[in-house]
């Protein structure tokens, strides 16, 4: 139905209208600093921006020794009303997310997380040069799995060396994976660093993708990523609890690669 | 044909500092967009990009501004948008940046998008308000954008130009 309609109206190639009035904008990276009033502004121009559904990132170092993960921000605490998206009538979704820093190479490698680790998301950091290539093999598996690559773009926006790192891991990434399974995602601590869904589409575009798959990186990928990690609590995909007394979404069948573009009932 | 073709990029400025959209002045905008496309894209681009580069169209009180480029080189144009991080002006610098609301290949088209745009705004600004003397003001502005529909589209880009609620709402 509406990502349907959106990605047609990718595929007509030369036009240049952003004919955006269907898709759903999805934006899955707000860095939560310890900072309330930011972070309510950050989601405050969001949905000023047009992005419907948010999820705020909070990123954990991975340590040997078990240790205590923060409560996440509980997002009736943020606000009492949520913001009103442009251009819709419905109020922004808010998620939470959480983010876990691997470093030590020998104790999981990178490569390996995408083929057995249960996630949904693999961000491609880019603040420095990779020590490793990308192979094509473990992408491949990972893709199969529906498991999504994340590529940050608020450190380009901020300094310039970032920036060429950014793109040449962007590039590195798009050669081998073709630009499948490619989420876009702004690492934003401060309400300016957000960009909106059609300039983010654009930097795609400087990351190599090509227009049809930077939209879907902003639109239909983000969705895939969300709908796989709701997918993790149920039953291969159909069956879920809901502890509220509402109607259970019927899930679409397909399996955790969760490509397909599905309705909302 | 002999016509050269233009796209035409809508722009709004975004910033959290009420002065920073009465600074815009075309030359300022004109200067930085130029500049950033230099860095970003390098001689290349910013040689390309300045045979069709104009501003268009500026309304400070909005922030909306319309910049006009070749079709070959749109894209440069467009992906380095993102970039703008502040504005300076007369030694100021405030930060902001541009949010591309749509690209039209004529004016025209600009203008329609930019109608239903502003009259979403005011809907939007009616439900916010809190003052009832504003909220007045507003639904008279609301019910005369919906009866100029017939009428010639310059005479609504004027009257939804000038949104003075619009500051208290920013």
């Amino acid at each position: 139905m509406p990502e349907g309609a959106g990605s047609a109206a990718a595929q007509t190639g030369a036009r240049c209208s952003c004919d955006f009035s269907m898709a759903v904008f999805a934006d899955l990276d707000l860095r939560a600093g310890s900072d309330l009033k930011a972070l309510r502004g950050l989601v405050e121009n969001a949905a000023h921006l047009g992005y419907s559904v948010v999820a705020i990132n909070h990123v954990v170092e991975f340590k040997e020794k078990k240790q205590e993960i923060e409560k996440p921000v509980a997002v009736s605490e943020l606000f009492t009303t949520l913001p009103i998206v442009q251009g819709k009538s419905r109020p922004i979704k808010v998620l939470t997310r959480l983010t876990i820093i691997v470093s030590d190479p020998s104790h999981c490698n990178v490569l390996v997380a995408c083929t057995h680790l249960d996630v949904d998301l693999v961000c491609i950091t880019v603040t420095e040069k990779l020590p490793f290539y990308f192979k094509r093999p473990p992408i491949n598996v990972a893709i199969d799995r529906g498991v999504g690559f994340e590529l940050v773009y608020s450190p380009a926006i901020k300094d310039s060396t970032m920036r060429r790192y950014t793109i040449s891991n962007a590039l590195n990434l798009m050669q081998v994976c073709k630009g499948k399974n490619v989420i876009i995602s702004s690492a934003a601590e401060r309400p300016l660093e957000i960009r909106g869904p059609y300039d983010v589409a654009n930097l795609g575009l400087l990351f190599g993708l090509t227009e049809s798959d930077a939209r879907a990186a902003v639109s239909t990928n983000c969705r895939a990523a969300l709908l796989h990690g709701e997918t993790r609590k149920t039953a291969f995909g159909i069956i879920s609890t809901v502890k509220k007394p509402r109607p259970s979404e019927a899930d679409d069948d397909s399996l955790p690669a969760c490509k397909k573009a599905k309705c909302e009932g | 044909m002999v016509r050269f073709k233009h796209r035409y990029l809508l722009c709004e400025l975004v910033s959290d500092d009420p002065r920073c959209r009465l600074n815009l002045e075309d030359r300022v905008l004109s200067g930085l967009v130029r500049d950033t496309i230099a860095r970003v894209h390098g001689t290349f681009g910013a040689a390309s990009c300045s045979i069709g580069f104009a501003v268009r169209y500026l309304n400070a009180y909005t922030g909306i501004v319309l910049l006009r480029c070749r079709k070959e080189f749109y894209q440069l144009v467009c992906s380095a948008l993102p970039f703008i991080t502040y504005l300076e002006n007369k030694g100021h610098r405030y930060p902001c940046f541009l949010n591309t609301l749509h690209v039209g290949g004529t004016i025209r088209t600009c203008q329609k998008f930019l109608i239903h745009y502003n009259r979403r705004q005011l809907l939007m600004l009616l439900q916010n308000c809190t003052d009832e003397g504003e909220r007045e003001a507003i639904q008279k502005s609301v019910t005369r954008s919906c009866l100029l529909e017939e009428r010639s589209d310059e005479e609504q880009l004027s009257d939804s130009g000038g949104e003075e609620p619009s500051e208290a709402m920013e």
